[in-house]
C-alpha cells in the first residue's frame, strides 16, 4: 500500500541532536481531477464547470498557488472570481508556519465547495515527492516541490493548463524553462476578465520602486543576527505596545528588565506597529529618558509626504529631563509581525490613487493605500490590510479590503467596534441553528422525573428593566424556627447546549455575550437567551439550583446542587424588589422571602468585608436611547439599590459555593476564576497619590489596602474617596478563568473578593465558562455525564484562555460603544460640568467627569505646546499658575463640547471654567447652574 | 595485534540461507489449528483448545499414526534413551555429578552409572563420595549415553562403557540438536586425521586421535602432557570452522557431510573459514556434493 | 484547536500514514547464534533486539524454582544511543523495571509455563532506537524470539499502540513525534488469534468514550501486526528447513 523512506533531520535545540523521522511516501492519493483514471478516487472540489477567464491564456485553466503568493494576496484569493485553485500540502504546511490567520482564511476557503480549491498532498506522493538536497535551502526545496508538482500535473493530466502563481522572479523563471506557464498574481489579476475592483485589494509590495526615495529607516537585521543578539545578551525580545497618547513613543516589556523599555521616535521605532514582537536593543544608562507627558499626533496628510523631521524634534527636546528615567531602547528587528485588518477611513487631502487610510485604533499608524475607488470609499468606513513597510516609506503600505458602510451610521460605527474587537458577530449559522430545540418546548414527563419539582416553590428573579435574558431567581423559606432555606436558581443552559454540537463549538467560541449600548451581540441564539433559558416570570423553566440551609445569621449549614424545574412568580427589576421589600404593607410570602434574603445578605457582605473584600469603583453609566431614532437622548450614573447588592451577594455565594464542589471533584480540570494581587510596582500611581493628598495607602495586603481606602477621606472633597478606588481599580490585574490543573492552589486566590476560590456559575446564558462550570457540576451531582475534553485539563486551559481573551474584548467593545455613544450625545452640544482631576501631565490635565463618566484630557495651551504661564512640579505631579495649583483629584468645572473636525475620532474639547485663571479660562456659560456631581456607583470588582 | 581485522556494516550482511528448489511442507505456527478432528493424540508442540488441535510452535507437522506433533526448527535437546550426548559438568553433588547437556533440565550422571577405576564391579564406598571431586569435577566435558529419561524430562547417564568418559585434549562446538542427523554411530575417525563426537545434544567434539590404550583407563584420565603437534592443532581448527560453517548455513551435520565440507574447505586458510563470504561458498559446495551423492 | 493536528485536513499523519496504518515492520529471526532463540525488529524507527535463554535449569538461587511452573525472567533495557540525547540508562531504573515486569507479564499469558517444571526462560530484551511505541516492540521481538527459540506458545502475543488525534479521531501506531504532541497514548499487548487482552497501560487518562474506538484501534494493530509477524517466521522456517532440506523431519516420518 505504501513505499517507506526515511530521513534524518537535525534539529538545534541547545546542542545538536539527531532526529529521525519517518515519511510514508504513498501511491494512493488522489490528484482530484474527475476525469483522472489513474488515480484512488477520493472527495476534491475542483470542477470543470468553474472557468477561469484570463487573458494570458486561452482557455481554461487550473491554477497552482506559490507560498508567497497566499501570504501576501488571500484578500484576492477571498474573491470567488477565482477558482480551481490546487493548493499543494508543501505550500499548505509553510502557509501555517508562517501565518496562522492567513492560514484559517485559507482553510476556510478550501472547505468552501463553491470556490473549487483542492488540497493536493504532493510531499507525501510517490509521483512528487523529492527529496531535500543536503545543501539546499528549504525556501529552495519547497520551490522545486512546487515546480515538481506542477510538471507532475501537467504530465499527469495532458489536456488540462496548469499554471504556476508566484511572486518570487527566480521560481519564475525556472518554472518558464521547465515548460510550466508561470506568472505573478499581479500579472494575473491584471489580464483577469473581471476584475475590476481585485486590483485594489492586490497587496502593494513594491512601492519603492515607483518613489525611489531616500531610506529614512534603520535596516532591520535578519532572523540569524537576532538569533544571535538574543543569545549573546545584546538583543533582547519583546512585544511592542504603541502609546496610545503619542505617535512617536512606544514601550516593550521584556523580561531582564524589570520596567518597561521606552522606545522614541521614528528611527528608534523603526517600522513597528503595536502587538508585533521585536527584538530591541537597549541603550546605555545615559540616554535613557523617562516617559513623556506629551500627547502628540500624527497630522500628516499627503500620502506622499516623508517628512520627519519636524516632530521628531518635538521629542528630542523631551530628553532633557534627567528624573525619573527609564531603559530606553531602540527596534534592531521584527521577529513577528501582529498584523491585522485595521478599520478606519479614508484620510482626505490626496488626489492622487494613493491615498492615507487613518485606522480607528489609534495605537495603528495610517497606511497609504492605493484606489481607484476613493470617491466612494471617502464617506465610508473602510478595512485595510498592511503589506509591507520599506524602508524609504514613511507610512506601511497596505492594500483595500471591503468598504463597510456610510461613516457615522450606527450600523457602521457598531460594526467598526465589533470588529476591532474581534467580535464573533454574524448571523449563527443553519447548522448551530439546527441544534436548537424544536418550539412547542415542553416538559416531558422524562424531565420530570430526573429533575427536582420545585414549581411549588416562590421563586423570583430580580434583574435590571428591560433584561431578556434572566438567567438567575433566587428564593427562600423558612424551614424551621432557626433555618431558613435558601434557593439560587441559575438557568439550566447546559441541557440545551450539548457538547460536540455546532451550537456549543460556536457559543464556545463566542465565550460571551456582548453588550453594545444599543446592541447585544448573544453567546447562543435568541431562542434561547430570551426564552428556553430565560427564567422568566410564571412560565416553567428548567434551573440548576444551590440550595442552603442557613440559619439567621447566614451560617450555611448545608449545601446541595441539584437539576430542577421552576416556575418564577415573577420577573421583577431592582427597583420594583426594593420597592416590594420597603413597602411595610406587602405581606405576601414573596415580599417576606425577599425581606430575608436581604437580611442574610447584609450578614454575607460584611462578612465579605471584614474578609479584606475591595470595594472598588469604576465610573459607569447608562445610555437613554430614542426608541425610535435610536440616538442617545441622555446620559446618566447608573442607579444602585440595596436589592443590586442583594442579587449580587448570592450571586457570589452560589458561585463560591460551586468553585468548592467542583474543584473538589475535578481537581486538575475545573473552572475557575482567578484574581492574582497585584504587584507592588502596579499600585504604585495608587500609593503616590495617597502620599500627594497626605493618605497612607497600605498595600501590604488586599485587606489592609482596603482598610486604607476606606480611611482615606475628605470632608471638603467627598468624592476624593471614589476618585481613589477608581484610581485603585485601574491599578488592579485582571480577574481571568483557568483550568484548575494548570496553577498551584495558592494561585487560586481572588483578591479583589478575598475568596480562597471563585468561579462564574450564575450567568450561563451569557458565559461560556459558565456552561462549562455547569456540566462539571451537572457531573458532581450525577446529572450528567461527562464527555472527553470537560476532563482534559489542556483543553480547558485553551478554553479558559479565548474566554479570557473575549471576556475583555467584549469590555472593550462595550465601553467603546459607551463612549460612541456619548460622543453622539454630545454632538453640537456645549455644556460646563464638575469634573475631577485625575492626572497631572507635563502639559495637560486628565480630568474625570463623573456625570457623563467621561475622562478627557484639559490640554494646557495649544495642543502641542504648552503655556509658559503653568509650571510643572514633576515631584509633587502639579500644575501651578500663579496661586492657582492644581493637585490631583482637586475639583474643577469644565466647557465641555466636541471637535467634529475629524470625524473619525471626534473628540471632546474642553476648556476651564473654574478655577479662573486669566487669558485661559473662560467664562462660565450663563444660563447653565453647576451640578452637583453625584457619586457614581460603587461597583465591586467581580 | 593482528593487522586484518574483518569488520563490515549490518547492512552487508551475508545471507546464509541456501536456498534449495524444493517442496515447500505446510509450516504451522503458534495458535494455528493443525486439525478439528478429535481423533488424534496430542504430541510435542501441540495443545487443545476447544476441541481444536492447534500448533504451540512454528515448524512442521510430523504424524506418527495418530501421535500430531509439531517439530520446531530450534529448540533445546530433548533427550531419548540411547543418544550419545557430550555434557559438561556443573555440579558435584551428593553420589551424584549434574551435567549441562542442552537441555532444559540439567542431567544427572550418578556415581553408580560410572566406571570407577578399579574395574567394573568394585563397590561404591563412602570414600568414592568424598573422592567424587577427585574424578570429574565442575567444568569437565564427558562423553556419556542417555540412561532413562525421568518424569520431569531430565535425562539420566551413564558412561559405562569405555567409549564414553572424561575427554581429554580437543575442542567443543555447539549447534542446535536439531543439526545433528540422527545414526548408529556417533563416534567417527575422520581419515583427516581427528575423532569427532557428533553428540545428539548438539555438543560436538573434535579430539586428535590419542593412542588406543589410553582411553581404556576407565575414562578419568585426563592427557595433558602429550603436545599435539601444529597440523593436527589446524586439523582440528579447520573442522570445528566447518562444522560451524554448515550450521551457520543450517545444514545438518553427520559424518559425511563433516568430510565434504573439510574437503571443500581446503581451498581456503583455516582463518578464512570466518569470512561469510567463504561460509555460504562451502555450504553450497557441500550441499552439491551431498545432492550428487543422494541422486547418484 | 490550538494543538497541533495529528492528521491533517486530507486525512494523513505527519509522517503520512493514514489513521489505521501501521508503521513499517520489518523483523528477522535468529539474529543471535549464541541465544537458544533471537529476534529483531523495526516498527517504524523502532528497533529492538529480544534474545531469548532456555528453558534451562534454574541457576543462582535454586529456592525460585518451581515444581509447577516455569521461570520467566525478562530484562528490558535501553542502549545509551538510543533516544536523540544520549544517556546512560542504568540496568534496574524504575522505568526498566516496570517494563520488565509488564513484559513478563505479556509473555507469561502465552507461554505454556507448565509445561516445564523447574525450569527458567530468559528474556532479554534491547531498544537500539527509541521512536514511539517501546514497548510493543519490545513483546514483539520476545514473541519472535520465542517462536525462534522453538518455546511452546499458546499464540502470538502482540502489542500495539493506539491514542486520539485531533481530540475525536483513534489512530494506531504511535510514533514518538505523535506521542509528544498527542494526548494520551494506549499500549495493549493482546492475544490477537483468541482476542484476548493481556494487559493494558495509559500514559494518561482517557476519557470512557474514546476508550472503546481506541481499544478497536489497538487490537486491530495488534491483528494486522500478527499477520505480519507470522510471515516473518514462516519465511524464516522455509529458509532454514529448505537449508536442512526439512531432514530432522523427512526422517522422522519415515521411521
Amino acid at each position: 500500500m505504501h513505499t517507506t523512506k526515511i530521513f534524518i533531520k537535525k534539529n538545534k535545540i541547545g546542542n545538536y541532536l539527531k532526529h529521525a523521522r519517518e515519511h510514508y511516501i504513498r501511491d494512493d492519493i488522489y490528484c482530484g481531477f474527475e476525469s483522472c483514471d489513474k488515480c484512488t478516487r477520493a472527495t476534491s472540489n475542483l470542477s470543470s464547470k468553474h472557468v477561469n477567464k484570463c487573458n494570458l491564456l486561452k482557455n481554461n485553466h487550473y491554477l497552482i498557488l506559490d507560498t508567497n503568493v497566499i501570504l501576501d494576496q488571500i484578500d484576492v484569493l477571498d474573491e470567488n472570481v477565482i477558482g480551481n485553485v490546487i493548493i499543494l500540502n508543501t505550500v499548505l504546511k509553510e502557509v501555517k508556519h508562517r501565518n496562522m490567520p492567513i492560514y484559517k482564511r485559507l482553510i476556510s476557503i478550501i472547505e468552501n465547495p463553491s470556490r473549487h480549491f483542492y488540497i493536493f498532498v504532493n510531499d507525501f506522493n510517490k509521483g512528487t515527492y523529492l527529496k531535500q538536497e543536503l545543501t539546499e535551502l528549504i525556501n529552495d526545496y519547497n520551490d522545486r516541490c512546487i515546480r515538481k508538482a506542477c510538471s507532475w500535473y501537467i504530465e499527469h493530466i495532458p489536456d488540462e493548463t496548469f499554471v504556476l502563481l508566484t511572486e518570487d522572479k527566480n521560481n519564475r523563471a525556472i518554472a518558464q524553462q521547465e515548460d510550466i506557464p508561470a506568472y505573478s498574481i499581479v500579472e494575473y489579476v491584471q489580464n483577469l476578465t473581471a476584475n475590476e475592483n481585485l486590483i485594489d485589494k492586490l497587496a502593494k509590495k513594491e512601492f519603492q520602486e515607483k518613489f525611489n526615495a531616500a531610506d529614512i529607516f534603520p535596516p532591520h537585521l535578519t532572523i540569524v543576527e537576532i538569533d544571535k543578539g538574543i543569545k549573546d545578551g545584546r538583543l533582547h525580545q519583546g512585544t511592542f505596545r504603541a502609546s496610545r497618547d503619542n505617535f512617536l513613543e512606544g514601550s516593550v516589556n521584556i523580561q531582564s528588565f524589570e520596567e518597561d523599555v521606552i522606545l522614541r521616535g521614528y528611527s528608534n521605532l523603526n517600522r513597528v506597529i503595536d502587538g508585533d514582537v521585536v527584538a530591541i536593543e537597549v541603550f546605555q544608562k545615559d540616554q535613557w529618558v523617562s516617559p513623556s507627558e506629551l500627547v502628540l499626533e500624527d497630522d500628516t496628510v499627503n500620502a506622499l509626504d516623508d517628512n520627519l523631521e519636524r516632530k521628531e524634534l518635538e521629542i528630542s527636546k523631551q530628553r532633557t529631563s534627567k528624573k525619573n528615567i527609564k531603559p530606553t531602547g531602540r527596534v534592531v528587528g521584527i521577529i513577528k509581525r501582529k498584523w491585522r485588518q485595521y478599520c478606519g477611513i479614508l484620510q482626505e487631502g490626496s488626489a492622487a490613487v494613493y491615498h492615507l487610510f487613518l485606522p480607528a485604533d489609534r495605537k495603528i499608524p495610517k497606511i497609504r493605500i492605493e484606489t481607484r475607488q476613493a470617491e466612494t470609499l471617502k464617506t465610508q468606513k473602510i478595512i485595510v490590510a498592511i503589506d509591507s513597510w520599506p524602508r524609504n516609506s514613511r507610512y506601511p503600505n497596505g492594500h483595500f479590503v471591503r468598504a463597510l458602510g456610510k461613516i457615522g451610521d450606527m450600523k457602521t460605527e457598531n460594526e467598526v467596534i465589533l470588529l476591532e474587537h474581534d467580535v464573533p458577530h454574524s448571523q449563527f449559522s443553519e447548522e448551530v441553528l439546527s441544534c436548537l430545540p424544536k418550539l412547542p418546548w415542553l416538559i416531558t414527563e422524562e424531565d420530570e422525573k430526573v429533575r427536582v419539582d420545585l414549581r411549588g416553590i416562590d421563586i423570583c428573579s430580580v434583574d435590571p428593566p428591560g433584561c431578556t435574558d434572566i438567567d438567575d431567581a433566587l428564593h427562600c423559606r423558612p424551614i424551621s424556627d432557626d433555618k431558613l432555606e435558601v434557593g439560587v436558581h441559575i438557568a439550566d443552559v447546559s441541557h440545551f447546549i450539548r457538547p460536540y454540537t455546532a451550537l456549543d463549538t460556536e457559543a464556545a467560541s463566542r465565550s460571551t455575550t456582548v453588550y453594545l449600548v444599543n446592541k447585544r451581540i448573544d453567546m447562543v441564539p435568541d431562542l434561547l437567551s430570551s426564552n428556553l433559558c430565560s427564567l422568566r416570570g410564571g412560565e416553567e423553566r428548567f434551573a440548576f439550583s444551590c440550595i442552603w440551609e442557613m440559619d439567621h445569621n447566614a451560617n450555611i449549614l448545608n449545601t446541595k446542587f441539584h437539576k430542577s424545574i421552576i416556575k418564577s412568580k415573577r420577573a421583577m427589576t431592582y427597583e420594583e424588589a426594593q420597592l416590594t421589600i420597603d413597602d411595610k404593607t406587602q405581606t405576601g410570602s414573596l415580599a417576606e422571602s425577599l425581606r430575608n434574603l436581604n437580611k442574610l445578605a447584609k450578614f454575607l457582605k460584611k462578612r465579605r468585608m471584614d474578609n479584606g473584600a475591595l470595594v472598588l469603583a469604576s465610573p459607569e453609566v447608562k445610555i437613554m436611547m430614542d426608541s425610535e431614532t435610536h440616538d442617545p437622548i441622555d446620559v446618566e450614573v447608573k442607579k444602585l439599590f440595596e436589592t443590586n447588592s442583594m442579587v449580587e451577594e448570592f450571586m457570589l455565594l452560589a458561585n463560591i459555593s460551586v468553585a468548592e464542589k467542583i474543584l473538589n471533584d475535578f481537581p486538575d480540570c475545573a473552572v475557575l476564576r482567578r484574581h492574582p494581587e497585584p504587584p507592588a510596582l502596579n499600585l504604585e500611581p495608587l500609593v503616590k497619590a495617597g502620599k500627594h493628598l497626605g493618605f497612607e495607602i497600605n498595600i501590604e495586603s488586599g485587606k489592609k489596602l482596603a482598610e486604607s481606602l476606606d480611611q482615606a477621606t475628605r470632608d471638603d472633597n467627598p468624592y476624593l474617596n471614589t476618585m481613589l478606588r477608581i484610581l485603585a481599580t485601574r491599578c488592579m490585574l485582571q480577574a481571568v478563568y483557568f483550568a484548575s490543573g494548570t496553577f498551584q492552589k495558592h494561585e487560586f486566590f481572588h483578591y479583589g473578593l478575598a475568596v480562597p476560590l471563585y468561579t462564574h456559575f450564575t450567568s450561563p446564558i451569557r458565559r461560556y465558562a459558565d456552561i462549562l462550570v455547569h456540566r462539571l457540576l451537572a457531573v458532581s451531582c450525577g446529572a450528567d455525564a461527562t464527555y472527553p475534553d470537560l476532563m482534559e485539563k489542556k483543553k480547558t486551559a485553551e478554553l479558559c484562555q479565548n474566554m479570557n481573551y473575549r471576556h475583555r474584548m467584549a469590555q472593550y467593545a462595550g465601553r467603546a460603544s459607551v463612549a460612541l455613544n456619548t460622543h453622539l450625545f454630545f454632538r453640537g452640544k456645549i455644556q460646563d460640568e464638575k469634573g475631577y482631576i485625575l492626572y497631572v501631565r507635563k502639559n495637560a490635565l486628565q480630568v474625570l467627569i463623573p456625570k457623563y463618566g467621561l475622562e478627557s484630557t484639559l490640554y494646557l495651551g495649544k495642543k502641542d505646546e504648552k503655556l509658559d504661564i503653568f509650571t510643572y512640579n514633576e515631584e509633587d505631579q502639579t500644575q501651578r499658575c500663579a496661586d492657582v495649583v492644581f493637585h490631583a483629584f482637586d475639583p474643577v468645572t469644565i466647557r465641555l463640547s466636541m471637535d467634529s473636525k475629524n470625524i473619525q475620532h471626534e473628540k471632546f474639547v474642553l476648556q476651564l471654567v473654574f478655577p479662573v485663571i486669566e487669558g485661559f479660562s473662560v467664562p462660565p456659560l450663563e444660563d447653565v447652574e453647576m451640578p452637583e456631581p453625584e457619586i457614581p456607583h460603587k461597583k465591586r470588582k467581580k | 595485534m593482528p593487522s586484518n581485522i574483518q569488520i563490515r556494516l549490518a547492512t552487508d550482511r551475508v545471507n546464509y540461507t541456501i536456498a534449495l528448489n524444493q517442496r515447500i511442507p505446510k509450516i504451522y505456527t503458534p495458535g494455528e489449528v493443525i486439525t478439528k478432528q478429535n481423533e488424534f493424540m496430542r504430541g510435542h508442540g501441540t495443545y487443545e483448545e476447544n476441541g481444536d488441535l492447534k500448533a504451540s510452535v512454528a515448524g512442521v507437522k510430523e504424524e506418527i499414526n495418530k501421535l500430531i506433533s509439531i517439530r520446531p526448527l530450534k529448540c533445546r535437546y530433548n533427550g531419548e534413551t540411547g543418544d550419545v550426548v557430550i555434557g559438561r559438568i556443573t555440579e558435584v553433588q551428593q553420589k551424584r555429578w549434574k551435567v549441562d547437556t542442552n537441555s532444559r533440565l540439567d542431567s544427572i550422571l550418578l556415581l553408580s552409572s560410572v566406571n570407577l577405576p578399579g574395574g567394573e564391579l568394585r563397590r561404591r564406598s563412602a570414600e568414592d563420595e568424598h573422592m567424587m571431586r577427585k574424578y570429574l569435577q565442575e567444568g569437565d566435558l564427558i562423553s556419556a549415553e542417555v540412561q532413562n529419561v525421568f518424569s520431569d524430562g531430565s535425562l539420566s547417564l551413564h558412561t559405562r562403557s569405555l567409549k564414553y568418559g572424561k575427554l581429554s585434549q580437543g575442542v567443543l562446538v555447539k549447534v542446535s540438536p536439531t543439526l545433528i542427523k540422527r545414526s548408529k554411530t556417533r563416534f567417527h575417525n575422520l581419515p583427516v586425521g581427528a575423532n569427532i563426537i557428533l553428540g545428539n545434544n548438539g555438543y560436538i567434539w573434535i579430539s586428535p586421535i590419542m593412542n588406543v590404550e589410553e582411553s581404556s583407563v576407565g575414562g578419568f584420565v585426563q592427557n595433558l602432557e602429550e603436545v599435539i603437534s601444529k597440523p593436527e592443532r589446524e586439523t582440528i581448527s579447520r573442522l570445528r570452522n566447518c562444522i560451524q560453517a554448515l550450521a551457520q548455513c543450517k545444514m545438518m551435520l553427520y559424518d559425511t557431510s563433516v568430510l565434504y565440507a573439510y574437503e571443500e574447505s581446503l581451498k581456503y586458510d583455516v582463518k578464512e573459514l570466518l569470512i561469510p563470504e567463504a561460509i555460504v561458498d562451502l555450504g553450497i559446495l557441500t550441499q552439491e556434493r551431498i545432492s550428487m551423492l543422494t541422486s547418484g | 484547536m490550538s494543538r497541533k493536528e495529528l492528521i491533517s485536513k486530507v486525512g494523513l499523519r505527519l509522517d503520512g500514514r493514514r489513521a489505521d496504518e501501521l508503521r513499517r515492520i520489518r523483523c528477522k529471526l535468529g539474529v543471535f547464534s549464541e541465544p537458544d532463540g533471537s529476534a529483531y525488529i523495526e516498527q517504524g524507527l523502532t528497533k529492538v533486539l529480544a534474545a531469548v535463554y532456555g528453558p534451562h535449569q534454574v541457576r543462582g538461587n535454586r529456592l525460585k524454582a518451581q515444581a509447577d511452573a516455569v521461570i520467566i525472567n525478562c530484562q528490558f533495557s535501553m542502549a545509551v544511543f538510543s533516544t536523540s540525547e544520549r544517556k546512560k540508562r542504568p540496568r534496574g531504573d524504575r522505568k526498566s523495571t516496570e517494563l520488565s515486569l509488564h513484559l513478563r507479564q505479556a509473555l507469561i499469558a502465552a507461554i505454556e509455563v507448565e509445561k516445564y517444571p523447574w525450569s527458567q526462560i530468559d528474556v532479554y530484551v534491547e531498544v537500539l532506537h527509541a521512536d514511539g511505541g517501546i514497548f510493543p516492540a519490545c513483546v514483539n521481538a520476545a514473541t519472535l524470539a520465542l517462536i525462534d527459540a522453538g518455546i511452546p506458545i499458546k499464540e502470538y502475543v502482540c502489542a500495539c499502540t493506539a491514542s486520539i488525534a485531533n481530540n475525536n479521531q483513534a489512530m494506531v501506531d504511535i510514533s514518538h513525534e505523535e506521542e509528544i504532541l498527542g494526548g494520551p497514548t494506549l499500549t495493549i499487548v493482546a492475544l490477537p488469534m483468541s482476542e484476548k487482552i493481556v494487559l493494558m497501560e495509559m500514559s494518561q487518562r482517557f476519557h470512557l468514550d474514546h476508550l472503546k474506538s481506541v481499544l478497536e484501534k489497538a487490537l486491530e494493530g495488534c491483528k494486522n501486526t500478527k499477520n505480519i509477524l507470522d510471515q516473518a517466521v514462516q519465511n524464516h522456517i522455509v529458509d532454514v528447513g529448505a537449508s536442512t532440506g526439512w531432514a530432522s523431519t523427512g526422517e522422522k516420518v519415515k521411521r
